[in-house]
């Protein structure tokens, strides 16, 4: 583990720098493909803190990324605060929801955390619907900006610094206190570990991104509505792109969401009947053929038919 | 003043009292055998005294400190530590990494980089003879690794007090014997130790001192040879016609 710590970084580094210097050569529409895969990546990132390292699989992770946005919406139009302002005080928001609601909701476990959480997404959307500051059902307008430059490296921002969080908890004591959680959680208490404290911060970290996200992309599509911003299917493609490159890696969630984001873009544009099917077909292929996601069979380079038939017989298909 | 002194520990679930008014005291450095038939309530003993569940009544001093209430976690960085009768591995994690949370997060003044946890790790896998299987994934163990494992975890916290839940259970006669040397060698390092095991044997040639627990309630307590004579243990295990059997 330790000599390879040095490498990753390397690539890291080049990819950024490419990535930093592509929208000079790139069409308008590559770029905001780009932007896009930006978003659904740091959201999968976002994702892998409570639901890779974790192991609580939140299926409401939607609802910090619609209060992001609706608090940066908010702020930069009702209140005409600035963007530099209102979009940390998004992230922020979201963060300190995710605490808040994280303390009473992290106390249930597998599918009682997820259909909670689910509940409070939905919750969510019916409150910004029927409140007045939100605009309700008609949805929010943002000031129009001429450039996408801005949103493409606002973006890569919050991706690289989710990406590095990831990182960081991948390798430090933090982050074993969460895989201990994730592993049995009555063991990592009797060990020392606050899980309590531990479970919340990584949900806090998670709506934190989310919520980052949710900020840059209301102002970047200019328009917000209740049924756009806390739809079940954001959270349902964070956890598909999480758990198709690798839940608790931290280069998975970035496969995943390259793979998952061109694959949907060109089925989207040319077989629009079979994207609806897609997110479908991937739940089951990884189940099948790689349930620790595709990060785990690039690296064991194994990718077998013995395995398929293996895992074929485990999940009684 | 005894390092654990347990006064009249109750635990009631709806009407059975699992634990009923027991009361010792746990002297430094001694071992200290917990034995009883299949649920007369030992490990529900340990259970409330480590926090895992709360009490219905009573109180646990540890050098004079109350224990009752506090989070598991703190009991266990307070330098109370405990293994589980089904042993609790981190399945995706590595036998050292597992190893290395008891080091991150154990009794205050533990190893919190993760270089120095490594090390520590390292050196418990050693002294309990599982080096060898140190970069294995801790799912791949042999259920005699995977106690001695769950021991490891428990003395990389760097314990004053632990609790030992059947880490015999599972193990041939030679493996038993193993244990035995090794869990003397814990006590001579200087970790205070309260063993359960239903191993007869092991628990004669280990404990200091038993408490025998039955029904809930502390049955007798004493040296081993007085208290595995006792004709009420006896009849506990056995039954009441074994010992007119033997009587006669």
């Amino acid at each position: 583990m330790k000599g390879s710590r040095g490498k990753p970084l390397v690539i890291g580094a080049a990819v950024v720098l490419a990535l930093a210097l592509a929208p000079a050569g790139l069409s308008p529409f590559l770029v905001q493909f780009l932007i896009n895969l930006f978003m659904l990546a740091a959201l999968a990132e976002s994702w892998n803190i409570i639901g890779g390292f974790t192991g609580y699989a939140s299926f409401g992770n939607v609802a910090f990324f619609g209060i992001g946005a609706y608090t940066t919406g908010v702020l930069l139009t009702a209140a005409e605060w600035p963007f530099a302002l209102a979009l940390p005080a998004g992230g922020l928001l979201a963060m300190a929801f995710a605490g808040l609601i994280g303390m009473p909701i992290l106390r249930l476990k597998g599918h009682y955390f997820a259909i909670a959480t689910l509940g409070v997404a939905e919750t969510m959307r019916e409150i910004v619907y029927n409140l007045k500051i939100t605009g309700g059902g008609t949805g929010l307008t943002m000031p129009i900006t001429r450039s996408a430059l801005p949103f493409f490296y606002l973006m890569l921002g919050i991706l690289i610094a989710a990406t590095l969080v990831n990182w960081w908890i991948s390798a430090s004591r933090f982050g074993y206190g969460l895989i201990a959680i994730r592993e049995d959680e009555d063991a990592a208490a009797a060990m020392g570990i606050n899980a309590a404290l531990y479970k919340t911060a990584a949900f806090a970290l998670s709506g934190l991104f989310a919520g980052l996200t949710g900020g840059v992309f209301a102002y970047w599509i200019t328009f917000i509505d209740p049924e756009g911003v806390f739809r079940v299917i954001v959270t349902i493609q964070m956890i598909i792109m999480a758990v198709f490159g690798g839940m608790g890696t931290v280069v998975g969630p970035l496969l995943g969401a390259l793979v998952l984001a061109t694959v949907s873009e060109v089925l989207s544009t040319q077989l629009v009947s079979l994207a609806e099917l897609f997110n479908g077909f991937i739940v089951i292929l990884v189940v099948l053929f790689m349930p620790k996601g595709l990060a785990e069979v690039i690296r064991k380079r194994e990718f077998s038919l013995r395995k398929l038939a293996r895992n074929l017989r485990e999940y009684r298909v | 003043m005894a390092l654990i002194e347990a006064r009249g520990v109750t635990k009631r679930f709806g009407g059975l009292a699992a634990v009923a008014e027991v009361s010792f005291d746990l002297q430094d450095g001694e071992i200290l055998g917990l034995i009883g038939p299949n649920g007369s309530g030992k490990t529900t003993l340990v259970n409330v005294i480590t926090g895992a569940l709360p009490y219905t009544g009573g109180d646990v001093r540890f050098r004079g400190d109350s224990l009752r209430g506090l989070p598991s976690y703190a009991i266990g960085r307070l330098g109370v530590s405990r293994t589980f009768q089904i042993v609790k591995p981190f399945r995706n994690l590595t036998v050292v990494e597992n190893v290395m949370v008891g080091a991150l997060f154990g009794a205050v003044g533990g190893a919190r980089a993760l270089a120095d946890a490594r090390h520590r790790a390292e050196e418990v896998l050693d002294f309990v003879a599982l080096a060898h299987r140190a970069d294995a994934q801790a799912d791949d163990l042999n259920v005699p690794e995977r106690k001695r494992m769950e021991l490891a975890r428990a003395l990389a916290m760097r314990p004053t007090v632990l609790f030992l839940d059947e880490v015999m259970a599972g193990l041939n006669p030679s493996e038993i014997d193993a244990a035995v040397t090794l869990i003397k060698k814990i006590r001579d390092r200087g970790t205070t130790l309260v063993v359960i095991e239903h191993v007869m044997r092991a628990i004669r040639d280990l404990s200091d001192r038993i408490l025998v627990l039955f029904h809930g309630e502390k049955l007798t307590e004493g040296p081993p040879q007085e208290v595995l004579n006792n004709p009420d243990v006896v009849s506990a295990y056995l039954g009441r016609r074994f010992v007119e059997q033997s009587r006669a």
